[in-house]
């Protein structure tokens, strides 16, 4: 009798099946990829915003990411495997090596420079893909490694570049894309202040709102993932899990804090959540293959893509909690295998991750309630000290991570120094680099119309906070 | 010499017998931190296997392993103190991982494993060995962990107040690249670490082919 061994996934491969897969993905990826060219290129080309060049530059983006990708799995296997000539063949018919620097290019933003998809596609390929053995081995999705380096070592840089925004939108909205606007935004947020400013829900839906080249566009998604779920390209059920966990979630948190039914759809379709869940999660590699394993897989995504959007200080969240997913597959996969015939036992792990959504979601919206940014109890004069008409008022702000402590001298009714005393925030560097305080003692007469420093917006603010409370302590209010 | 081939290649103790993992991720984001480690389990190495060379006959084999840590302890405490002493600045950046060589697997392994039943120089000379190749390994983390992500070498740093020199190089001339800073993170040490290991392993399975 021969043992069964257990190598990897997939393990029924039919013989088209991969050209298959791939020519159905690349049509459904088309209508994105064009309406990115149209969105990104040709509307602020005939605007006169852009060269001719730049019109062409989403295209040009977007196609190098797959000929990238295929290029260094080539040489890969060309020349550091030493493969002969019909393997290699074999090995790039059969590997989807296009799709990860696809899939990259499209989920990055638009003043991405060429060197850093090409960084980024290099890793995706090697780190994300062929160091774990190939196609059919890897753990994680490859064009999330490539996002995740890209992101974490040059986020900041493509920040300075203008981010997401494209030329016709840096003229129009200042406040990049909806959901870092979300963190702009104090407390939970109104219509007003989330989804005006891009011109209402139906702009979301179809997608002229500002984000990553390829994920902006609600219909398309939706048409995409209809297209290949009934071509069974992709697996339905990993999608739907996902999207109406955080619909869910988000739904409890909005209801709870008053917000209509907006709310809930202007969390799904803002940032990469639609493009995520029907391209990035189904990934045939790194997804569950059993119908439980699935639904959890997209209930776990969901929960994760919430907390991470309301509890940390990143807006998005979808790449990384599919990243961090991707490391659960196999456990779901078991759990799901086992309670294939006898639903069950997988009883358990539907409650708990159900109580965990209702429990969660209740505890964010509460937090929400509970603030109340009008009353400032975080602010606090330790010393009042008056010297050849000048006083210096010592006090203590609650900042980012602890309390920011500060000499305040003021002559003449004007603040003529603002001197940190103590400060435990990993911002504050920044916040010295833009000269915040000289900005401040310069707009004191207008001290709520100065603009908090972006990319340190709470400790800014707490410094901000810190200077008007004391002016009113001052004047005696 | 044998022997100290034996510890640099065959039994290197970062990529082949993977002890003393904690300081190799906590320190290496530089290259100074890196090799004054190395130099330091390298000393103390060098000081308990020969003490424990010596008294091994004394020693009774139950109590074998406290006496040891007691040595070890001792030893490390010591160069605690005279880091301190004198180079202050790189006490603070060794940080907690100086004392922490007490409990590093590596020395008590080879106290255990070589001095406590080898002549005295057979177990100095496996010191200088192993220590030579903990500190290689290390120096190399930290060498290629600091170029790709601060894009300087900094060969003294820390100890300039003890040697009197001051030498931080920049390896690219400025503006021209951007450094990676995700290798200064422990992300980036498990990662430097992980494709180290996989290349040395590479080159091992190969010259076990060619053979």
């Amino acid at each position: 009798m021969k043992e069964f061994q257990v190598t990897s996934g997939p393990f029924i491969r039919d013989k088209n099946s991969t050209k298959k897969i791939m020519f159905h993905l690349l049509i459904a990826l088309t209508p994105i990829i064009l309406f990115s060219f149209y969105k990104n290129g040709i509307i602020p080309f005939i605007n006169d915003k852009v060269t001719i060049l730049g019109m062409f530059y989403p295209l040009i983006f977007i196609i190098l990411g797959p000929i990238f990708t295929f290029l260094t799995e080539l040489i890969y296997v060309k020349f550091f495997l030493k493969k002969d000539h019909t393997e290699v063949k074999r090995h790039i018919n059969s590997s989807f090596s296009i799709f990860p620097g696809l899939f990259l290019a499209l989920v990055l933003p638009i003043n991405t420079p060429i060197s850093i998809l090409f960084f980024g596609s290099v890793i995706a390929t090697m780190i994300g893909k062929m160091l774990f053995g190939g196609f059919g081995h890897n753990v994680f999705n490859p064009a999330l490694i490539g996002y995740l380096f890209v992101t974490v070592i040059y986020g900041s840089m493509i920040a300075s570049n203008g981010g997401y925004l494209n030329a016709m939108e840096m003229d129009a909205i200042t406040t990049a894309t909806p959901l870092s606007n979300v963190a702009l935004v104090e407390g939970i947020g109104t219509y007003e202040t989330l989804v005006e400013p891009y011109g209402g829900l139906l702009n979301f839906f179809i997608g002229t709102i500002p984000g990553a080249l390829g994920e902006v566009s609600a219909l398309l998604c939706l048409l995409a993932f209809i297209y290949l779920s009934i071509l069974k390209v992709i697996k339905w059920k990993i999608p739907v899990v996902y999207v109406g966990t955080v619909f869910a979630m988000t739904c409890i948190i909005g209801s709870y804090n008053g917000l209509g039914v907006w709310y809930p759809l202007f969390q799904v379709m803002s940032g990469g959540l639609l493009f995520g869940a029907v391209f990035m999660a189904t990934d045939p590699v790194t997804s569950p293959t059993t119908p439980i394993a699935q639904i959890l897989y997209g209930l776990f995504l969901g929960i994760l893509t919430v907390l991470i959007r309301y509890l940390t200080p990143y807006p998005e969240g979808v790449m990384t909690s599919i990243l961090l997913m991707n490391m659960f597959v196999f456990i779901l996969d078991k759990i799901g295998s086992r309670s294939r015939f006898n639903f069950n036992r997988s009883v358990f792990s539907f409650l708990f991750a159900w109580v965990l959504i209702i429990g969660l979601s209740l505890q964010i919206g509460y937090g929400f309630k509970k603030e109340d940014p009008k009353v400032d109890t975080n602010f606090n004069v330790n010393n009042i000290e008056t010297k050849d008409g000048k006083t210096v008022y010592t006090v203590t702000q609650k900042g980012f991570s602890g309390n920011i402590k500060a000499e305040i001298t003021i002559e003449d009714d004007l603040i003529i120094n603002i001197n940190v005393l103590e400060i435990s925030d990993d911002y504050y560097p920044k916040v010295t680099k833009e000269n915040f305080d000289k900005q401040l003692i310069e707009g004191q007469e207008n001290i709520t119309e100065v603009e908090t420093v972006s990319g340190a917006t709470v400790t800014s603010t707490a410094i901000k906070n810190m200077i008007i409370n004391t002016l009113k302590d001052y004047r005696g209010e | 010499m044998k022997t100290i081939k034996n510890g640099i290649f065959n039994e290197n103790p970062t990529f082949v017998l993977m002890l003393g993992l904690c300081p190799t991720l906590a320190v290496t984001n530089t290259f100074e931190g890196a090799y004054v480690m190395g130099l330091c389990v390298l000393t103390v190495l060098l000081i308990t296997n020969f003490i424990v060379s010596i008294i091994k006959k004394l020693i009774p084999e139950n109590v074998k392993i406290p006496v040891y840590i007691l040595l070890i302890t001792t030893a490390v405490t010591a160069l605690d103190l005279l880091l301190k002493q004198y180079v202050p600045a790189l006490h603070e950046t060794l940080g907690i991982y100086l004392p922490l060589i007490a409990v590093n697997c590596i020395v008590l392994g080879r106290a255990l494993s070589v001095a406590s039943v080898s002549s005295v120089g057979k177990s100095l000379l496996d010191a200088i060995g192993i220590g030579l190749g903990f500190t290689l390994s290390l120096s190399l983390l930290g060498l290629f962990r600091e170029v790709l992500g601060a894009n300087t070498i900094t060969v003294m740093d820390g100890i300039s107040s003890f040697t009197g020199y001051h030498a931080v190089f920049q390896v690219f001339p400025e503006n021209s690249i951007i450094p990676m800073t995700i290798f200064q993170k422990p992300a980036g040490a498990f990662l430097t670490l992980g494709l180290f290991l996989a290349f040395f392993n590479y080159i091992k399975e190969k010259r076990g082919a060619a053979k």
